[in-house]
């Protein structure tokens, strides 16, 4: 048992002083690859610590002898000379290096060294071993933040080397970890640095080398210490900069504020545009007589209402076109019609030239060519139409016999009121037509003789057309082949009119009803010489 | 840093009354300062061919210093092994400069001579005792002779940069100072 056991510890003990041999051979050839650099003399020489001292050479692996051909000799100031016994290691490329160690190092004297081969002197040297010190990199190198946006603290253990502290001198070498360009800042006597002058957000590689100061001691640059990697910290916003940029902030929005509040007439005016409303069109109609149309346009002459905007508008009539013929009762007897009196017709009586320039501005000018010559109104042809629709309302033809017209003529008109007949008689005639609304009719291929066409505002709405420019014939004068269809010419001046029953809150009670539909919808009660349905486009 | 000596050397000859004990002179770049005119001493030295030479041998202190051996010595026999050496090297520079023609090296060996006395005043003021040259013009032991110019300074730069800056890095007054 005691021999095993002894026997393991001699096996131990040699394995790690294999180790620890292995690993100071792997030192010195790190150091010695640094000397064959940085040292031109031979031999090459160099102090670890302040007790020890190493000297070598190199050869060709072909042109070195044997170790025992070699002797190297030294020899301190006022002393006898010595010699060294020397080691051979093998290095990369093919050499051989000539180790010899000191085992009595003395400093502040000089010493003569005296290499022979085969008696043969080849290398000679005078040092003093002070001045030759390489020593290890600085060991713990530690980098961390400062807390300060672009700095980082380095810190790393000094050799330990007594007497010596205050000559060491350290290069720190710092550098982007993605770049081999960095920069090197140096320090003596100290074991820590703050570098400053650094990106944000970054990662560096930081590495230190270690030297004598050169005046009681010198020597090599050490190896750099192994790298160390560490990321700054990222950019912080300088209050300087967060509170100027507040102020500037609440300038610009002080001058905004400014500037919308001295142009906030105009900005409400774009962003939120006054609904048009026809108050101004038709004067005192809704201050003065609540909405009653009937009443407004009895208080006010013709004229006025020619004189309204939206009639001396320039406002094109939408194109009406006549898709059937209406085959109507025979005529009544009735004065003949006027040579020129085939045009479309209203019941105003004044601005006749007005309603034509208004016709005549239209696209569908050939479909309109009745109006287009001689004027399309003409008052004696008002007072005939008028004079027959009083007829016809006091005898009413019936519905076989009935017509104003003959029967290639083409009327055309719209339903939707279901105001009384009584009213309707009343105010019939004494209404106007609403702002654009014209007649087309088709000029009959055979006859000469053009019928006109009478077309009365209905006044009453029955909420079934709720359109702008509606308008019905009035007293079941026309009968239609075919109820079903609906005729509505149209002239958008851009006006609405609202003719909704509920339209003025004011006016309930009061008998106003102006609204129309556009629905294809005939009331039962009237059936005027609903012709045929026309495809209208309103236009507003 | 030459300044900064002579205004050392001025305060310590000039005070009046009863000597005061002189503050501690710790600060190891007077010695650096000395050092480093040392070096340029011996550097023109070595390229001076007349008329910078000794006309005798003299005995100069020892240099060499082994870290073991050294520290195995106490604070006395440091600062008298010190004190010693300066001595002898006043005298053995004191002597060159009797026998130097050079005006440059003149200067040099003044520079020298004038930093001697100002290391011995930093030793005074460190608490090191007063030195008793010995009687005898022979070497203590400890010393070594040399003849040539050359070595005198190259003596005179190893003795300043080993045992005077070991010396003071241990002195104890600088060790209280630190504390």
């Amino acid at each position: 048992m005691t021999c095993e056991r002894l026997v393991r510890l001699l096996a131990l003990y040699l394995t790690l002083c294999a180790a620890a041999a292995a690993g100071d051979v792997r030192d010195f050839k790190r150091k010695a690859s640094i000397l064959l650099k940085e040292e031109p003399k031979n031999p090459k020489c160099f102090a670890e610590t302040k007790k020890d001292f190493v000297c070598f050479w190199e050869e060709d692996e072909e042109r070195a002898g044997s170790v025992d051909q070699y002797s190297f000799t030294y020899a301190y100031q006022k002393e006898n000379g010595s010699t060294c016994a020397l080691q051979v290691l093998r290095s990369a490329g093919g050499k051989r290096l000539f180790v010899c160690r000191l085992d009595r190092v003395q400093m502040f004297v000089q010493l003569d060294i005296r290499v022979y081969r085969e008696g043969i002197q080849i290398h000679n040297r005078s040092l003093l071993i002070e001045l030759l010190f390489l020593l290890d990199p600085p060991k713990n190198v530690t980098v961390s933040s400062t807390g300060r946006q672009g700095q980082l603290n380095v810190s790393w253990v000094a050799p330990s080397l007594k007497y010596m502290d205050d000559s060491m001198i350290y290069e720190v070498f710092y550098a982007r970890a993605d770049s081999h360009v960095g920069q090197v800042e140096a320090i003596q006597a100290c074991s820590e640095m703050i570098l400053r002058g650094l990106e944000a957000s970054t990662k560096y590689r930081v590495q230190v080398r270690v030297n004598l100061d050169g005046i009681t001691y010198d020597g090599f640059w050490s190896a750099w210490s192994d790298p160390v990697f560490v990321e700054t910290l990222p950019a912080e916003l300088d209050p300087l900069i967060v509170s100027l940029t507040f102020i500037v902030s609440f300038i610009l929005v002080l001058l905004c504020l400014t500037m919308l509040l001295s142009h906030h007439r105009f900005l409400i005016k774009k962003l939120w545009p006054a609904v048009p409303t026809p108050d101004s069109k038709f004067q005192d109609l809704f201050t003065v007589y609540g909405g009653d149309f009937k009443e407004w346009l009895g208080q006010t002459s013709g004229s006025l209402w020619l004189t309204s905007p939206f009639i001396l508008s320039e406002e094109c009539p939408s194109p009406l076109e006549v898709l059937s013929e209406l085959h109507l009762c025979p005529p009544l007897s009735s004065p003949p019609l006027p040579p020129k009196a085939s045009k479309a017709l209203t019941l105003v009586r004044n601005e006749d030239r007005v309603l034509s320039k208004g016709l005549l501005d239209g696209e569908s000018v050939d479909r309109v060519d009745a109006l287009q010559t001689n004027g399309w109104r003409s008052p004696l042809h008002d007072h005939w139409l008028l004079d027959r629709l009083r007829e016809f309302q006091q005898h009413p033809v019936p519905r076989s016999q009935c017509s104003l017209l003959e029967s290639q003529d083409t009327y055309i008109t719209l339903s939707g009121n279901k105001r009384t007949e009584e009213e309707h008689r009343e105010d019939t005639l004494d209404e106007v037509l609403p702002p654009g609304v014209f007649f087309a009719s088709r000029k009959p291929p055979k006859s000469e003789s053009h019928s006109d066409l009478g077309s009365v505002q209905q006044s009453s709405g029955s909420g079934n057309l709720s359109s702008q420019s509606s308008f019905e014939y009035p007293n079941n004068v026309w009968t239609a082949k075919d109820p079903g269809y609906t005729y509505m010419a149209v002239a958008d001046s851009g006006v609405s009119m609202d003719y909704s029953p509920m339209s003025r809150a004011d006016d309930i009670g009061k008998v106003v009803i102006y609204a129309n539909d556009y629905k294809n919808e005939i009331p039962p009660h009237r059936r005027p010489f609903l012709v045929r349905q026309c495809p209208v486009h309103d236009d507003g | 840093h030459r300044l900064f000596a002579l205004l050392l050397l001025v305060l310590e000859w000039t005070r009046p009354g009863l000597p005061s004990p002189l503050r501690p002179i710790c600060d190891l770049r007077v010695l650096n300062h000395f050092i480093q005119e040392a070096r340029d001493a011996e550097v023109t030295m070595k390229s001076c061919r007349e008329g910078c030479g000794l006309t005798e041998a003299v005995s100069v202190p020892q240099t060499t210093v082994n870290f073991d051996d050294w520290e195995k010595k106490n604070a006395m026999e440091q600062a008298q092994e010190v004190q010693t050496g300066l001595w002898l090297l006043q005298q053995a520079l004191s002597l060159l400069r009797t026998s130097m023609t050079n005006s440059e090296l003149n200067s040099h060996i003044d520079n020298v001579i004038r930093n001697l006395h100002s290391i011995t005043a930093v030793l005074r003021s460190l608490n090191f005792q007063e030195y008793t040259p010995p009687a005898s013009t022979v070497g203590p032991e400890g010393t070594w002779r040399v003849s040539t110019a050359t070595e005198l300074l190259q003596v005179h730069l190893n003795f300043l940069r080993g045992k005077v800056r070991l010396l003071l890095l241990d002195a104890q007054a600088c060790q209280q100072e630190a504390s």
